[in-house]
């Protein structure tokens, strides 16, 4: 659906985009994360046609955006950031003049405004001056007006900046329920979403991209490891002892707790582990509470990546 | 055409809009109370048409209240973020500048309609003095003036507006222009010592070009001096937004 290759865009001042490369594939949900100045929003008012690129080439549904600018806007729909809208417009005047303006036909307009509007729970503030709107609401109106000509592919950016977590969560929904029939390519840099959303993640950092993946297959290319937590009723420094003689485990961390537990965080090549740790506890005589194995966030990962180019640099 | 009615709507949604109409509809009406006061004085009714026209109250008003209607053009698509919205549709530049001139344009229309209410209550007061008010030719050249000086002063309070994400930075160089080269221009048509500067004068000079149409003159030249100089600001505009992006 989107094919993009060595895409640069400079600023007089630095180079926001440097060469990136990938490819969104007809029905995929990717979300583009980034930290904030990493050159999201630059790409992808570059994927759009809103600005244009200085070095590559970027495909939309089989057509150059440098040579069918207007086919590919036609494609896409798309949410800028911040939402922008006009406050002394109604609902319905709105999104009724972006329709026009997408080239909707005036016949059947009516209908596919009204489509949308339910598609976004919009149907109950149709005759609401867009300025008075929640910003909750407001963002619907944005979502709905990305959606009005049908696109193939959206592309939203920073959808949930904003809002209050029931907010979050409702456009999220309506996002989940958006990708069976449309291409989404999502950025922001709120991890939890993509988590909750998305079925591949694309990272940039300063202006690179640095990871393109599904989720499960970042966590297992940076971390080899795992860690499991121990909690025990025992003596710590006996446990940590005990736990020395175990071939392929190592203590990271280690600390009596407030009720004289010993809890340990203990990292270990694979997660089977776990037996030995249950197996040494029972011939000790220790009473266990707690051994699991840590699941590591999107936000270990992110960081990572992000960090280890910043050092390379 | 959609982008012309949205043009339309906000321009008459927004509140500067009232407080322009109400100063300059004010200004019209002291215009008239003058003129009025020039007649009773025994100036001759031949040339009310041109002072209805080009009363200096409203010829020097003018590049003060234009840039008060195209200040928003741009600017506000700007500032709000509308103008990365509207140019990721199928929308073309031009079209958009297009749109945008034409909204201001029936607005300017609007400034003046009281003109015409002034022009029918002579008509009907001028047969008790035994005389013919207007002269239809001169009263139609004197719109035609209006609207053609005023649509280069829109073109150029567009293309300001277009450069800018702030609304008073468009309104105060929009008026900064205006003021300053329709002032210099009439200082050098009527009072410069050479008389090579005053021909160079009266031949760009607006209030004279005004004074001109009102008096029943329509001179090709001074059309197509506006018509080209409006379509230049208006290209310059298209540019303007098309290379001046975030």
């Amino acid at each position: 659906m989107i094919k993009v290759s060595g895409v640069t865009k400079k600023y007089p001042s630095r180079l926001a985009v440097d060469h990136i490369s990938f490819e969104v594939g007809r029905g995929e949900i990717v979300g583009f994360l980034g930290p904030n100045g990493a050159g999201k929003t630059t790409t992808m008012r570059m994927l759009t046609g809103y600005l244009p690129m200085d070095a590559g080439t970027i495909e939309v549904a089989g057509y150059d955006i440098a040579k069918d600018p207007l086919e590919v806007r036609k494609r896409i729909g798309y949410l800028p950031e911040n939402c922008p809208l006009y406050p002394e417009m109604r609902v319905d005047e709105y999104l009724r003049f972006r329709a026009e303006l997408k080239g909707v036909k005036s016949i059947g307009r009516k209908a596919k405004v009204n489509d949308v509007k339910e598609r976004c729970g919009l149907t109950d503030v149709g005759s609401r001056i867009i300025g008075q709107l929640s910003k909750g609401y407001r963002q619907r109106v944005g979502l709905a007006d990305s959606l009005v000509h049908d696109p193939d592919l959206l592309i939203l950016d920073e959808p949930t900046v904003g809002l209050d977590p029931y907010q979050i969560r409702q456009v999220r929904e309506l996002i989940k329920q958006l990708a069976e029939k449309h291409t989404i390519l999502l950025s922001t840099h709120i991890l939890p979403e993509v988590e909750a959303v998305c079925e591949r993640i694309l990272i940039i950092n300063e202006g690179k991209i640095v990871a393109s993946d599904t989720e499960e297959n970042l966590h297992r290319k940076l971390h080899a490891s795992t860690v499991i937590e121990l909690e025990v009723q025992a003596d710590l420094d006996l446990v940590k002892h005990k736990l020395d003689g175990l071939a392929g485990a190592d203590i990271r961390n280690a600390s009596t707790l407030k009720d004289g537990w010993a809890w340990l965080e203990v990292e270990a090549d694979s997660a089977d582990i776990r037996v030995e740790l249950f197996n040494l506890s029972v011939t000790e005589g220790w009473p266990l509470r707690e051994l699991t194995e840590r699941e590591h966030s999107l936000e270990d990962t992110f960081v990572q990546l992000t960090r280890q180019q910043g050092r390379a640099q | 055409m959609s982008l012309f009615k949205k043009e339309l709507q906000t321009c008459f949604l927004s509140p500067v809009a009232y407080v322009v109409l109400f100063f300059f509809w004010a200004l019209t009406g002291g215009n008239f109370y003058w003129l009025l006061g020039q007649l009773a004085h025994g100036e001759s009714l031949i040339v009310a048409t041109q002072l209805m026209f080009s009363g200096p109250l409203l010829t020097f008003s003018l590049p003060m209240i234009v840039p008060l209607i195209t200040m928003r053009l741009f600017a506000e698509e700007r500032k709000l973020g509308t103008l990365e919205a509207l140019l990721t549709t199928a929308t073309k530049v031009p079209q958009l500048v297009l749109a945008k001139f034409a909204g201001a344009m029936v607005f300017y229309v609007v400034l003046w309609l009281p003109v015409l209410a002034y022009a029918y209550i002579l008509h009907e007061l001028a047969p008790a003095e035994g005389l013919v008010f207007p002269d239809m030719g001169a009263l139609r050249a004197g719109a035609l003036g209006t609207v053609l000086v005023g649509s280069l002063y829109v073109a150029i309070g567009l293309f300001m507006s277009s450069l800018t994400s702030n609304q008073i930075v468009a309104a105060i160089s929009g008026f900064a222009v205006l003021f300053g080269v329709s002032l210099s221009l009439t200082v050098l048509a009527y009072s410069a010592p050479n008389p090579a500067a005053r021909i160079v004068g009266q031949y760009f000079s607006s209030f004279a070009h005004l004074m001109d149409f009102a008096r029943g003159i329509v001179d090709s030249r001074t059309v197509v001096l506006y018509i080209t100089y409006t379509a230049w600001f208006l290209f310059a505009a298209t540019k303007a937004v098309e290379l001046k992006r975030p």
